[in-house]
């Protein structure tokens, strides 16, 4: 018991550092991000920069803001990023609630094919994709992203999904049948709200797979950018300064879409769900 | 009951509704390549690949491109493709038998790939088509085995970039021979504790790139490796190493840009683009430029720049025939070197550059006297493996030079026998 007590209060009091230390080193790339994109070329092309923003300009934005490079890249990487996200949690959920619902033994190889495709570095396996959705007319289009896109994260999906609804008891869909509610009911008013947090998890994590994506955008893209390839053609072309706006710009839907989805991922859903 | 039926089917149908519209949200229409042909919605447009910065695109749609669309009445789509990528996408088109690129203009030091793989078009018979007064150095850069693959478009060599305050303070004259650059390495050295002059080490192709100006200009041969003038060379390397930038390890065509503008390096041979990128737009006025240094035996640099090819299976080959013929036009030249600063491929095209850009106009014209094209051999990367191996095991690792060169032109010999002597 006195152990408990020592190791709770070292957790007590570690936990507010951990964190803050936690989060500012994830929170600093993003701050030399957006610090380069708003301060003169004088004040970062230095030998040693300031970390403070001390010659502030929103001249790099205004620049980007203004090429007209910026909405179609942009539009693209949204819409291909949300129907991706759609398409990945409406075919992911009905397979992961089967899988999660089968017996054990046949439960565990069925997920773990389901990362076969994984199984291959994907620059080994895009040219070979790439080249059959060529085939199909999908080059620049947002179908042939979408579909590539779903090859990486469908069975992310249903791998978090199926841990999901495995935490759902059978008792509870089999209490809704006693009270009158059919099979796909049971599924849609019973289960499916229970599985919203890991739902919501899924969704995340394909919306920003899918956002950031690269390889498979740079093979099936001729002249229709997604934002990551603007991005890396600034990179590229050694522009310090387009390249850090384009990437803070890349930053905030991921912050909008990770705090819209996190209001689902709320703990101790499952408390008393069922009673004994 | 019914009621969840009806439920289910039509979740079902928002489903299939939504993955039907989903393959239906393409932007080219027919999935069928035949009927694809039949309609010919390439018809009048003429697709063409670069690898261009904004201000160079403005040049070409404004200044360039209108003056060909209105002479044969068809559209120019420019897409930009870097350098590095133009590889992957032929090879994903060409393997899918659907190119949907008309042409190309692509960097020198990338080409053997294209060829061996089978992605451009032989330009053999359009030979004559290069105007005579081309650069001579020029037209070798495009050809393998004999065969002209390539158009020369735009050539360019790399110059010496240097920190003029830095070289003030320490009361230093940009070097023009080894002697000199090495009493400059010494010298940032000893004043600041850390070497402050790049040369590229990476053990990549910007390397072996670095690697022929030294050896070429101790009058050796890259591709033999172990004959006396890269024997000077290396020998030379390993003398400077101790006094060179740690970022020598990391130079690359990129970072020397970086090392510039933050003065982690105060000289450094790079590509005339770091003018733009670190002067014109880093503001740092004060990094000047010139044609760089000479060797024991002569001043030497890789001629670089890009080309002109034709994809295989280009839609439109007879229009890009065309188009290669006007970009290589004493007009569009002239276009390219005033609004660009861009040297010429031809000796007739003469243009006013910028102001600011004069200087580094200069340097590089004054380097360009001394470029020499890099050989294309079908063992070329076996001679990059061997030139980085010596770097590393001589220079890097302090193995002893004639020994090591030997072994490593005993590679260069078998890959030669190997691939025929070619």
């Amino acid at each position: 018991m006195r152990g408990r007590d020592f190791s709770g209060k070292i957790s007590d009091s570690l936990y507010l550092p951990v964190t803050l230390i936690a989060a500012i080193a994830m929170v600093i790339p993003v701050y030399i991000l957006f610090k380069v994109s708003v301060s003169a070329p004088g004040e970062i092309l230095t030998a040693h920069p300031s970390f403070l923003i001390k010659d502030f300009t929103l001249e790099h934005w205004v620049k980007v803001l203004k090429s007209g490079n910026l909405k179609a890249p942009f539009v693209k990487s949204f819409t291909v990023a949300t129907l991706t996200t759609v398409a990945a949690v409406l075919i992911a959920s009905p397979a992961a609630y089967v899988i999660a619902r089968m017996p054990r033994k046949i439960k565990y190889p069925l997920v773990l094919s389901l990362f076969l495709t994984r199984m291959f570095p994907e620059v080994g396996i895009a040219l070979p994709i790439s080249v059959q959705f060529i085939k199909m007319n999908l080059i620049d289009t947002y179908t042939g992203l979408v579909l590539a896109h779903l090859i990486l994260n469908l069975p992310f999906a249903a791998w978090i999904l199926v841990g999901t609804f495995e935490t759902i008891p059978k008792d509870l869909e089999e209490a809704a049948m006693v009270d009158g509610a059919g099979k796909i009911e049971s599924l849609i008013k019973v289960i499916t709200p229970l599985a919203l947090p890991g739902i919501a998890v899924a969704a995340i994590f394909v919306w920003l797979n899918s956002w950031n994506e690269f390889t498979y955008a740079l093979y099936l893209t001729v002249s229709q950018r997604t934002l990551p390839l603007q991005t890396y053609y600034y990179v590229v072309r050694g522009g310090w300064f387009d390249a850090a706006t384009y990437a803070t710009i890349l930053t905030i839907p991921v912050m909008v879409v990770t705090f819209f989805l996190q209001r689902y991922m709320k703990g101790g859903y499952l408390s008393g769900a069922v009673k004994g | 009951m019914k009621r969840n039926l009806f439920k289910a089917v039509c979740l079902a149908l928002v489903a299939i509704l939504f993955l039907a519209s989903l393959t239906g949200c393409g932007s080219t229409g027919t999935t069928d390549s035949s009927d694809k042909k039949e309609a010919d919605p390439r018809k009048g447009v003429l697709k063409v690949a670069m690898g261009l910065g904004e201000e160079e695109w403005k040049v070409m749609k404004e200044n360039v491109f209108p003056e060909f669309e209105k002479k044969y009445g068809v559209k120019v789509e420019p897409i930009q493709m870097e350098a590095g990528d133009t590889v992957k996408k032929l090879e994903a088109m060409h393997q899918a038998g659907q190119m949907d690129i008309d042409l190309i203009t692509q960097d020198n030091m990338q080409l053997a790939q294209l060829v061996d793989k089978g992605l451009v078009e032989d330009l053999t018979s359009y030979k004559d088509m290069i105007p005579d007064a081309v650069i001579p150095s020029l037209i070798p850069v495009g050809e393998f085995n004999g065969k002209l693959y390539f158009m020369p478009y735009r050539p360019n060599v790399e110059i010496a970039f240097y920190n003029e305050k830095k070289f003030n303070e320490y009361g230093l004259k940009p070097p023009t021979n080894w002697d000199e650059l090495l009493q400059v390495a010494k010298t940032f050295k000893e004043k600041e504790g850390i070497g402050k002059v790049v040369v590229k080490m990476n053990l990549g192709p910007d390397s072996t790139c670095h690697m022929f100006d030294f050896i070429r200009s101790a009058g050796g041969d890259p591709t033999v490796l172990n004959d006396e003038g890269s024997i000077r060379a290396f020998t030379f390397l390993k003398e400077i190493y101790p006094y060179l930038s740690p970022e020598s390890k990391k130079a690359d065509w990129n970072t020397p840009n970086q090392y510039l503008a933050t003065e982690s390096a105060y000289l450094v041979q790079n590509w005339p683009f770091t003018s733009v990128v670190v002067v014109k737009d880093g503001g740092k006025k004060e990094i000047k430029a010139y044609h760089g240094w000479a060797g024991p035996v002569k001043e030497s640099h890789v001629l670089g720049g890009e080309v002109i090819g034709i994809p295989k299976g280009a839609p439109n080959k007879e229009m890009a025939v065309k188009f290669m013929e006007f970009l290589m036009s004493k007009e569009v030249q002239e276009i390219l070197t005033s609004k660009l600063g861009w040297p010429s491929m031809r000796t007739d095209a003469y243009g006013k550059v910028e102001e600011w850009q004069k200087p580094y106009f200069e340097a590089v014209s004054e380097a360009l006297k001394h470029a020499e094209p890099r050989p294309n051999l079908t063992y070329w990367a076996d001679v990059d493996k061997a030139i980085n191996g010596a770097l590393r095991e001589i220079v890097l690792e302090g193995k002893e030079v004639k020994p090591t060169l030997d072994k490593y032109h005993e590679m260069i010999e078998k890959a030669k026998q190997a691939a025929g002597g070619k």
